[in-house]
């Protein structure tokens, strides 16, 4: 009996929690739904399509943190031992990527895909998807990287590292764990759960623009199936558009639910879970005063 | 609400964060409350004042909601009659408004005394000089910290002088001063009691000083003892983990000591100093010179013999912590130069030297701001990880370390203790154990005594002179001249000044 | 400000260069592969006598080689096949992409260049509008959170929750899905519905509210805010004593007299910094939009397009446009920012 109060008062009180159930319970009544009322192919498809986009989204935000914390450990060795060309190289470097809008750095990476499963580099979904994730990571992670260089800025700044320095402890020490594990690990897991969602977003969003635009490049080549690919379907696409008609014909609006399912679940699924991820890293970041 | 005595009981996030069931603050008097820093006497008179956002604080005072306290009458006449002067002037000015005009905003609107107070507040300094301060935006290096803090305890006195004047306002006032003399050297702190005093002559309020200094007993003693039966001094000590009482403290326990410890002779061990700083040196464009005396300005070399405690005196902001950076190489000085332990270092040494050769190793440095200083997140034993010892602290070692200057039994719950969750005198006796803790022959202090009660100073003190009997050197850096000169030998105070 | 614009127009010229470089050095590639196609039967692929449709000139062909090459029968032979199925899949390709096959000429370098202009107004407008949103959203939010709850008007908060909770759904909803759901009802393809995708959609605008009213919480909890409640600065949020509803949508906003003033003028310096990166994030969303919509006579879509057909010097091109776009903002920002800080410096 306690430990359900305890639940739901944290439910009340922690909106990451709450909305994190909701997504959860979201997601299940979604399945319940089109067990019931969509055909099994369909159904089948879209838990496809749903696993290999967080599948992806998770190894984006694996890929993401592994880069950041590479690039921002380089990066302070390289100021602490006043390495200034190499530094200088490595940051204008990284400015230039972040220069890069995501979207169109993640379709030429694409392409780059298409090209080595075409050549039979890339074959099976099990390799491509990392090879997908890498590319995504690449022009996601300098957000986390910025934020952990301005985590040990602003340790810097306070007399908190002098002081360790002092003491004789290990420069890598300082900032590996005292300061991103123990004072950033909550802002650092708050910025990957928005990672999450980004990957999510962009995935989609490429899934998308490929299937639709570049179709005759891309039929060739084997990349999983996701929500974004999905939803270019010809059924999802006429099933969306029965949404506007219902605008003006809202006496449609019952038949949505039963005979428009695979794409409303999947444009549904794309956004609920935007929405969701972006209220769990608000919650998140509320709750942690961050 | 004009209760005597309150009962406040504050908690957030499911947490109870203090409880004082005898919290008061007596009426037309002027009363000094002392206590470690971070055992709750801000939030209580901020909860008292009204200041506390009820939506994120879980307040109760004598039992009944914290909205029905903020409705009081009393609180409403006391918010709309008094002013609070906040502790860290810093973060307590708004750093996108001219000074001039945070003077003048809401109930300062008036600028009847405003002159008059400022150049009270700044020793009679030209308009002129007082009018380039106002004209400022609030920076963190511009104005300097003790010119905020006067700027709002001008905005104090503006309030104080509008209560006080002819067309007083009528009902209950509480000017309350958190802290008002931290960023004040000893000449502007006697000058801001002076000032609080002679209004107070000329018409009973009611005040409430937080402080952790205690020399300001002997100031008020010495200079303003007519009004002793209108001051009162309290204490707030702990009685639990988030309970702490209120207690009458005497300031004769305080004169006392300090008479005990005057006049302490070091016995130096002789022999080849171990570290000698050349007197004169230029950092951040600024000549530096260490001297001797305080007046003559001649130079002298600061020498610290083996076993011996040397005190550096300072007018605030002129630079003793700049000077001791400079030492442990956290700052580069043109010019500089130093003979640590037979080996010469200056401006043109590479920072490796430090790295390998002194930090936790020769020489330690303990920084006065041990909320910056201390890693928060972590707990007190991970606070000792990854020192330089010679020897591997076991538990049973750091309990008894610990013991040295904590209270009671040292737990196995108490070394897994975030440091967040303790009181600012614990974090701060935690800083300085932290450096004491290791095997060097040079350890510098600065403002060794922020944030500590009475028991703690006297405990902090006596570590300190058994560590120097065993051998170990220091140099202190205090603005806390009443005790350092009575607990330092006075051939071994020296002055830094800039030139 | 001096360094940072100096990285911003090293990064410019370099990127420049590098984009430039990689134009010429496909262009040579292109070239290059052609050539090397073409080796060993190069002379016999365009012989001006032959009909290479008549297969009895095919034949003729055959036999001439051998007189020419006698004892080579098997490489006569091959070379000619070679020549063959080289024009033969020439032919093929000439005739699957002559209207995708194009080269960035001058006439195209114009036609691109307008389309370009069209990217940027259209940007510049939905930056501006959001730049009012995202503040707007933010204010309104953190005003209403501190209102007192009206007793005996349950219903009505639940309405408007629920109401909020479809708006973020729309908000959240990627362009090309609200641009899918209503294309039967609406025209998609006009720069009013662009401008007004890229501020409802993709979660820009929700995004940085958040950053905002995230800004504005952060500053709540500053020191200073204490020092405005004691000089009785007002501190009620409704609409009558305290924040009224026209000066939270006024274009300047100011709250003179009130302690949100103070916290709003603070977080308003903040979020200076963040224009770089609200910047690139509405960049992404309107190459998507444009992308996803098959908007033709669009930059992005151009790109896109182009990406197929494989005319990547096109590609490099545009890709550079939108490189000096980002670069533009990034340096607009930096100095907007610098000269924020600079009202608020001691000189």
């Amino acid at each position: 009996m306690r430990t359900t109060e305890k639940l739901f008062a944290q439910l009340r009180t922690h909106k990451d929690t709450r909305w994190l159930t909701v997504w959860v319970a979201g997601l299940l009544c979604i399945v319940l739904w089109d067990l019931a009322f969509l055909n099994r192919p369909a159904f089948m498809k879209i838990i496809q399509g749903f696993w290999n986009t967080m599948a992806i989204a998770f190894l984006v935000t694996l890929c993401t943190l592994l880069f950041a914390w590479v690039a921002t450990n380089l990066l302070h060795t390289l100021t602490m031992r006043t390495m200034r060309v190499p530094y200088l190289t490595l940051s204008f470097a990284l400015n230039l990527l972040r220069s890069v809008p995501q979207i169109v750095g993640v379709l030429l990476f694409y392409v780059l895909v298409a090209s080595l499963v075409q050549k039979g580099s890339l074959s099976s979904s099990a390799a491509i998807a990392p090879f997908m994730a890498v590319g995504m990571g690449l022009f996601i992670f300098l957000e986390l990287t910025d934020l952990m260089r301005e985590r040990i800025d602003h340790f810097r700044r306070l007399d908190f590292y002098n002081a360790m320095r002092v003491c004789g402890v290990q420069e890598k020490r300082i900032v590996n764990f005292d300061i991103l594990w123990k004072n950033s690990r909550v802002h650092i897991l708050n910025k990957l759960i928005a990672v999450f969602g980004m990957a999510v977003f962009l995935q989609c969003s490429v899934d998308f623009i490929i299937s639709v635009g570049l179709s005759n490049n891309v039929n060739a080549v084997n990349l999983p199936s996701t929500l974004g690919s999905l939803l270019a379907k010809i059924d999802s696409k006429q099933d969306i558009l029965a949404l506007g008609y219902t605008l003006t014909h809202p006496s449609y609006a019952a038949h949505l639910p039963f005979t428009h399912l695979l794409g409303l679940t999947v444009a549904f699924l794309i956004v609920f879970t935007l929405l969701c991820m972006h209220h769990i890293a608000n919650g998140f970041a509320e709750r942690h005063r961050l | 609400m004009n209760a005597s005595s309150y009962a406040v009981r504050i908690g957030a996030q499911g947490r109870q964060l203090v409880s004082v069931d005898n919290f008061s603050v007596a009426a037309n008097a002027i009363t000094f409350l002392f206590g470690e820093s971070g055992i709750g006497k801000s939030i209580i008179a901020k909860a008292l004042y009204g200041l506390l956002n009820p939506a994120e604080f879980d307040i109760a005072i004598n039992n009944q909601p914290y909205r029905d306290h903020l409705n009081d009458p009393w609180t409403r006449a006391v918010r709309h009659n008094s002013f609070f002067v906040f502790q860290e002037p810093s973060s307590h000015l708004n750093p996108l408004m001219k000074i001039k005009d945070q003077l003048r905003e809401g109930s300062l609107v008036s600028t009847e005394h405003e002159q008059l107070i400022l150049e009270q507040l700044w020793e009679k300094a030209p308009a002129e000089t007082i009018r380039s301060i106002t004209n400022l935006f609030p920076k963190p290096y511009r104005p300097s910290g003790g010119e905020k803090q006067r700027i709002l305890l001008a905005m104090a006195f503006k309030k104080i002088s509008a209560y006080t004047g002819k067309d007083a306002a009528t009902g209950p006032a509480l000017f309350v001063f958190d802290e008002p003399t931290g960023s004040l050297d000893n000449t502007y702190r006697n000058l801001f009691l002076t000032m609080l005093f002679n209004r107070f002559h000329e018409k009973k309020f009611t005040a409430l000083i937080i402080t952790h200094d205690y020399s300001i007993i002997s100031e008020v003693y010495g200079s303003h003892r007519d009004l002793s039966p209108h001051v009162l001094y309290h204490e707030l000590s702990r009685t639990g983990d988030a309970t702490v009482a209120v207690n009458d403290f005497s300031p004769q326990s305080y004169l006392g000591w300090l008479s005990s410890i005057t006049g302490a002779k070091q016995d130096a061990t002789g022999g080849k100093p171990l570290l000698t700083i050349k007197p004169d040196f230029t950092i951040f464009n600024k000549k530096m010179r260490v001297c001797g005396d305080p007046v003559a300005k001649t130079p002298a070399p600061l020498i610290i013999g083996k076993g011996e405690t040397v005190y550096l005196k300072a007018q605030s902001g002129v630079g003793k912590t700049t000077l001791a950076k400079i030492v442990m190489g956290l700052y580069k000085a043109q010019n500089f130069s130093m003979d640590f332990m037979d080996r010469i270092i200056d401006h043109t040494s590479p920072q490796e030297v430090w790295q390998q050769e002194i930090w936790g190793k020769k020489a330690g440095l303990v920084f006065q701001h041990a909320d910056e200083a201390l890693n928060l997140q972590a707990t007190v034993q991970e606070t000792f990880a990854g020192l330089p010892l010679r020897t591997p602290l076991t538990m049973q070692g750091l309990k008894q370390r610990l013991e040295e200057l904590f209270e009671g039994e040292i737990t196995d719950a108490f070394l897994s203790k975030k440091v967040a969750f303790l009181s600012g005198g614990q974090k701060q006796r935690l800083n300085l154990l932290r450096t004491l803790i290791l095997d060097t022959s040079l350890i510098i202090l600065d403002e060794p005594l922020n944030g500590l009660d009475f028991a703690s100073i006297k405990k902090v003190l006596a570590l300190l002179e058994k560590k120097r009997r065993q051998g170990a050197s220091f140099l202190m850096i205090s603005h806390n001249e009443e005790i350092f000169d009575a607990f330092v030998e006075k051939t071994k105070v020296y002055y830094l000044t800039a030139l | 400000m001096k360094a940072r614009v100096t990285e911003h127009l090293l990064s410019f010229v370099l990127v420049a260069l590098v984009l430039i470089c990689a134009l010429f050095i496909l262009k040579s590639r292109q070239d290059t592969a052609r050539t090397a196609s073409l080796s060993g039967i190069r002379d016999y692929t365009s012989l001006s006598f032959m009909d290479y449709d008549d297969p009895f000139q095919r034949a003729l062909l055959r036999d001439v080689m051998d007189i020419y090459f006698p004892g080579s029968h098997d490489r006569n032979d091959s070379l000619v096949t070679a020549a063959l199925r080289y024009r033969q899949e020439a032919f093929n390709r000439s005739v699957q992409t002559s209207d995708m096959r194009e080269e960035l000429s001058a006439a195209k370098a114009v036609q691109l260049f307008g389309m370009y202009l069209k990217f940027l107004f259209v940007y510049v407008l939905v930056m501006a509008i959001s730049w009012y949103g995202v503040q707007t959203l933010a204010v309104w939010r953190f005003v209403a959170e501190r209102r007192e709850p009206i007793p005996g008007r349950r219903v009505r908060q639940y309405f408007l929750r629920a109401l909020s909770i479809g708006a973020s759904l729309v908000l959240f909803s990627p362009a090309y899905v609200i641009a899918y759901s209503v294309r039967t009802e609406f025209n998609t393809d006009t720069l009013f519905f662009m401008v007004l995708l890229g501020v409802v959609s993709n979660g820009l605008l929700m995004t940085y509210a958040n950053k905002f009213h995230a800004f504005l919480t952060a500053e709540s909890r500053k020191g200073y805010v204490e020092t405005a409640l004691a000089k009785n600065l007002r501190n009620t949020w409704d609409t009558r004593t305290g924040i009224s509803l026209a000066a939270i949508v006024r274009p300047l906003k100011r709250f003179d007299g009130h302690v949100f003033n103070h916290i709003f003028m603070n977080a308003r310096v903040q979020y200076f910094s963040t224009i770089k990166e609200q910047a690139s994030f509405l960049i992404t969303g309107l190459i998507i939009i444009e992308m996803a919509l098959n908007i033709h006579g669009h930059f992005s879509y151009e790109m896109l397009r182009q990406l197929l057909y494989g005319n990547y010097d096109i590609v490099i091109a545009i890709i550079l446009g939108i490189f000096f776009t980002v670069k533009a903002t990034e340096m607009a920002a930096d100095y907007l920012a610098h000269k924020e800080w600079l009202k608020y410096e001691n000189h």
